[in-house]
């Protein structure tokens, strides 16, 4: 037997019209992209539009410069996901106690963060120039000669990942801290009690209680790093030979520089499928079934 | 009730009672039109923005100017074009995406109201290159805005110090620029040019393309840049900058080649003739009068085309346009001489396309030490110097990553421009 009349939510005349315009909203945009695609279609040829399947997925596969900044995206991703999350956890470690100036240390984590991507590539820029920049001027103390921090191909997207790193650490930073002042400390007494060792109890007892915080955190900078894009168009415009174009850019290149739109919003739409697939992984990873701790 | 027919014959009425009361709009056909433009950032965009009342006074034409970067420029007139949206009357732009404009359908040929609006057009006062690239299978489609060519720049007093004569040659400039590197000890940068992938490289690079007898397409139309021609263009290109450039040159666009240059650390630069108006300039340069400049080499005997850019920026009437003759005779008075020589005065434009305001006295005043130099280079500027295609974008981006492969060594001259002709063919192809 059903129930005669469920008790009324009235909060569903609040989300029910929001959900179904976002639906509608995503689902057509969805569509409408793929439908684009599935044709050849060039700002600069206007007039000659015609449906050509899936060409331009099949033109993708054959496409080195796609294949190699596909790549270059998933390098990037992993080095920047991988170095912020170690980074921040170690200085997450680190500020874990009383100290004068914590509060100051916390809002200027703060700092990088709020800055527009934009002031960070030309700041960075500034600093990577080799003739009159900062980090030559270092490494000059040190008596290193000058590096062409952005001009050498098999530097340009490390020194990238450098802007990139320095600007999303504090985010990690204040995540897991945030993480680590609410969890209970009951836990690493007792197992000091119990006579852990410190660095016994950093690894058996405070990593797994902030796993779930980490997992976040790395989905989160995995997600931003796949899609990063203006600190590239600021700091080298992909290149120099082509050394620092993720397919993200390239797919901007395609659709700006060459006004290829359908096979453009091919590009998004793989990478799209293909950012899915791998976060979805990484999240079954991180939160397998049941296994809870 | 109202059907197509009534409306159709209110129309006609409308057009009646318009042609009744002509008498008092004689002289001002177009009052109370409302028209917009889409400029590039630019001084020339400047000079006509505080123009504007007179035009407004003079035909009762409202003019909506708005202002892009030219970088983001093409992007925003194609959305606007294949949209169909009319949103601008007028778009402005390089000449290379005319010919992709006008197979599109995006522009309107302007022969028809710019006969009607002589007072407003002179043919002849335009200088013959600028005005020649506007035109297709004979009609006029844009009317030049502004224009430069490319020329080297070297500094007077560091050659007469090492007993270096002018260059003449690409030989000589190399040779120039070892002398000046190895003599001062690397504290001065023999050579500087721009070297960054995409059109920044390329526009410098097609100098040297041309001038060693190469050319980017071969008589079918195919392209050719991995000729014998152009791999030695290449390579003399990448030699002359990493041996006697300055470091980082790999990710110099016009602007950090510029400074380098007007901040005396540079001996040599091939670039852009509106260089010239910041060298000159005391307010950002300490090389004031130190400069010589000299025509852009041409080492083949039998060259396909010059060597010396002729880049122009123009105003186009778009097919969406209900006001096209508004825009037309717009595009008109913007462009003609007597608009031309009042923006010399109000703002540093040395790329007027007005014969009247080249050969002024207050552009000799202001732009003299170049003024030669830049003339001859225009005179011989090469109107096909970058791709004119429909493609000619994607060609660019493509020929770009090649000069930037072989300048950080990534791959030899011989394949990377092997590999920019496959993308480009595939392109034209497309």
């Amino acid at each position: 037997m059903r129930p005669v009349a469920a008790a009324p939510d009235p909060t569903k005349h609040f989300f029910q019209p929001i959900i179904v315009c976002l639906t509608v909203a995503s689902v057509a945009l969805t569509l409408f992209v793929i439908w684009i695609s599935l044709h050849d279609l060039s700002l600069m040829r206007a007039g000659s539009e015609k449906f050509v399947g899936l060409d331009n997925y099949v033109r993708f596969l054959g496409d080195p410069r796609a294949m190699a900044a596909l790549w270059r995206t998933v390098l990037f991703t992993t080095l920047a996901t991988v170095i912020e999350i170690a980074l921040g956890l170690a200085v997450v470690l680190f500020l874990d106690r009383d100290f004068a100036m914590k509060r100051l240390v916390r809002t200027l984590l703060l700092v990088p963060i709020i800055m527009t991507p934009v002031v960070v590539g030309l700041t960075w820029r500034f600093l990577f120039d080799p003739a009159t920049g900062m980090a030559n001027y270092l490494l000059s103390l040190a008596g290193i000669s000058q590096v062409d921090w952005l001009g050498n191909p098999r530097i340009a997207l490390f020194s990238v990942l450098i802007a990139d790193i320095w600007q999303w650490t504090p985010f990690v930073i204040l995540l897991v801290m945030a993480a680590l002042e609410s969890a209970p400390t009951d836990p690493l007494n007792a197992a000091r009690v119990d006579g852990a060792r410190e660095w016994q109890v950093t690894w058996y007892v405070l990593l797994p209680m902030l796993r779930r915080a980490l997992a976040i955190v790395a989905l989160i900078r995995a997600i931003d790093s796949i899609k990063a894009f203006d600190l590239f168009y600021i700091m080298t415009r992909g290149g120099p030979a082509l050394s620092t174009e993720t397919l993200n850019y390239y797919g901007y290149i395609v659709a700006f520089t060459n006004f290829d739109i359908s096979y453009a919003l091919a590009i998004a739409i793989i990478l799209t499928v293909f950012t899915n697939v791998a976060l979805l992984t990484m999240y079954s990873v991180l939160f397998p079934k049941g296994g809870d701790r | 009730m109202l059907t197509r027919r009534n409306l159709l014959m209110l129309g006609a009425a409308a057009a009646a009672l318009g042609l009744a009361a002509p008498a008092v709009a004689q002289d001002k056909p177009f009052n109370g039109v409302q028209i917009s433009v889409l400029l590039e950032g630019h001084p020339t965009t400047d000079a006509i923005q505080k123009m504007l009342p007179e035009f407004k006074e003079k035909t009762g034409i409202d003019v909506a100017v708005e202002v892009v970067p030219e970088a983001d420029i093409t992007a925003k007139e194609l959305l606007e074009f294949s949209s169909k949206s009319g949103r601008y009357d007028i778009v402005q732009n390089n000449i290379i995406y005319l010919p992709g404009f006008v197979k599109s359908g995006y522009i309107v040929p302007l022969d028809e109201f710019l006969a009607k609006h002589k007072e407003n057009f002179d043919k002849a006062d335009f200088v013959p290159g600028y005005f020649n690239t506007n035109v297709l299978d004979g009609k006029v489609y844009g009317l030049p805005v502004y224009g430069e060519s490319t020329f080297v720049m070297y500094r007077k007093d560091l050659f007469e110090q090492y007993g270096l004569a002018a260059p003449k040659t690409f030989e000589d400039i190399e040779n120039a620029a070892k002398t000046i590197s190895e003599k001062t000890n690397k504290q001065v940068a023999g050579i500087t040019m721009r070297g960054q992938q995409g059109i920044q490289g390329v526009y410098v690079w097609a100098a040297y393309l041309w001038g060693f007898g190469g050319s980017f397409f071969d008589a079918s139309g195919k392209s050719a840049l991995a000729m014998p021609e152009g791999i030695a263009a290449l390579d003399a290109f990448t030699k002359v900058l990493k041996d006697y450039g300055p470091v980082g040159v790999a990710n110099f666009g016009w602007e950090e080649n510029r400074l380098l240059f007007q901040q005396g650390k540079a001996a040599i630069t091939l670039d852009a003739t509106v260089n010239g108006a910041y060298n000159e300039d005391p307010a950002v340069s300490t090389v004031v009068g130190k400069v010589g400049y000299v025509p852009v080499p041409m080492k083949s005997t039998s060259p396909k085309g010059g060597s010396s850019s002729l880049a122009v920026h123009s105003m186009y009437v778009s097919a969406e346009s209900k006001n096209q003759e508004a825009a037309a005779l717009f595009a008109a008075w913007a462009t003609a001489k007597e608009q031309q020589l009042k923006s010399i005065e109000t703002d540093p434009n040395s790329g007027v396309t007005s014969l009247s305001a080249l050969n002024s006295d207050s552009f000799g005043k202001r732009y003299g030490a170049f003024k030669d130099g830049m003339i001859a280079a225009i005179n011989a500027g090469n109107p096909q110097y970058l791709p004119t295609v429909a493609q000619a974008n994607e060609i660019i981006n493509n020929t770009g990553i090649a000069v930037s492969k072989a300048l950080a060594g990534t791959a030899s001259a011989a394949d990377a421009l092997k590999e920019a002709d496959e993308a480009n063919n595939a392109a034209l192809a497309r």
